[in-house]
């Protein structure tokens, strides 16, 4: 993934992250986690903003901080790092709004071929079928396994 | 290492430099993201999975 992307920060677990994204609307604190399914081995992918006054976390908010496509290459980064540590992880990605999962879509599109190099990318289509990821398609989740 | 070292290098890297931190810790055992969560769980109740034939190691 060799582009522009924020330093993090990991648990020892390597399954929470923390940066902070910086644009015109200042500095917003960003936290992914990856939580085990019911189904062990695959991991869901969180991502949102985090609000240290409330402790919570907003996965709601598009912050429009200018800086997407560095958030999202962010992102993408912590997926080799967590993959590093659970090799035979699956992750399940979903957008918490349709506007966030077209973000999913974006950052897997802008970094396709990277991506395809090391990982299977799968997307859910809205008739509930599993499809290799496609460009231009819309998808309803994406799940991403290493090779 | 310098900020901007890691960055660099970072940039350049797929697999990442981690910084560990401790304070993190304090999240292990919550979920951030339940609802996320509960939807995946749904999917893959729902969906299953995508077969997948990794090559053997």
């Amino acid at each position: 993934m060799n582009k522009p992307k924020y330093l993090y920060k990991a648990d020892v677990e390597f399954a929470i992250y923390e940066f902070i994204s910086e644009g015109k609307n200042g500095r917003i604190k960003k936290r992914i986690e990856y939580t085990e399914t019911t189904t062990p081995n695959v991991y869901n992918l969180g991502f949102g903003d985090y609000d240290e006054t409330t402790n919570s976390i907003n996965d709601l908010s598009v912050t429009n901080n200018g800086d997407s496509l560095k958030v999202l290459a962010t992102v993408a980064s912590t997926v080799y790092a967590f993959i590093e540590k659970y090799p035979n992880a699956y992750i399940l990605a979903t957008g918490s709004t349709n506007v966030r999962t077209r973000l999913y879509r974006m950052g897997i599109t802008n970094n396709l071929a990277e991506i395809t190099a090391d990982f299977f990318v799968f997307g859910l289509t809205q008739e509930g079928d599993w499809r290799e990821f496609e460009v231009g398609e819309d998808y309803e989740a994406f799940l991403i396994t290493k090779k | 290492m310098n900020t901007m070292k890691k960055i660099e290098e970072l940039n350049n890297s797929k697999i990442p430099i981690i910084v560990i931190d401790k304070k993190l810790e304090r999240f292990k055992g919550q979920t951030l993201f339940p609802e996320k969560l509960a939807r995946a769980n749904e999917i893959i109740a729902k969906y299953g999975l995508p077969e997948i034939k990794k090559a053997p190691k």
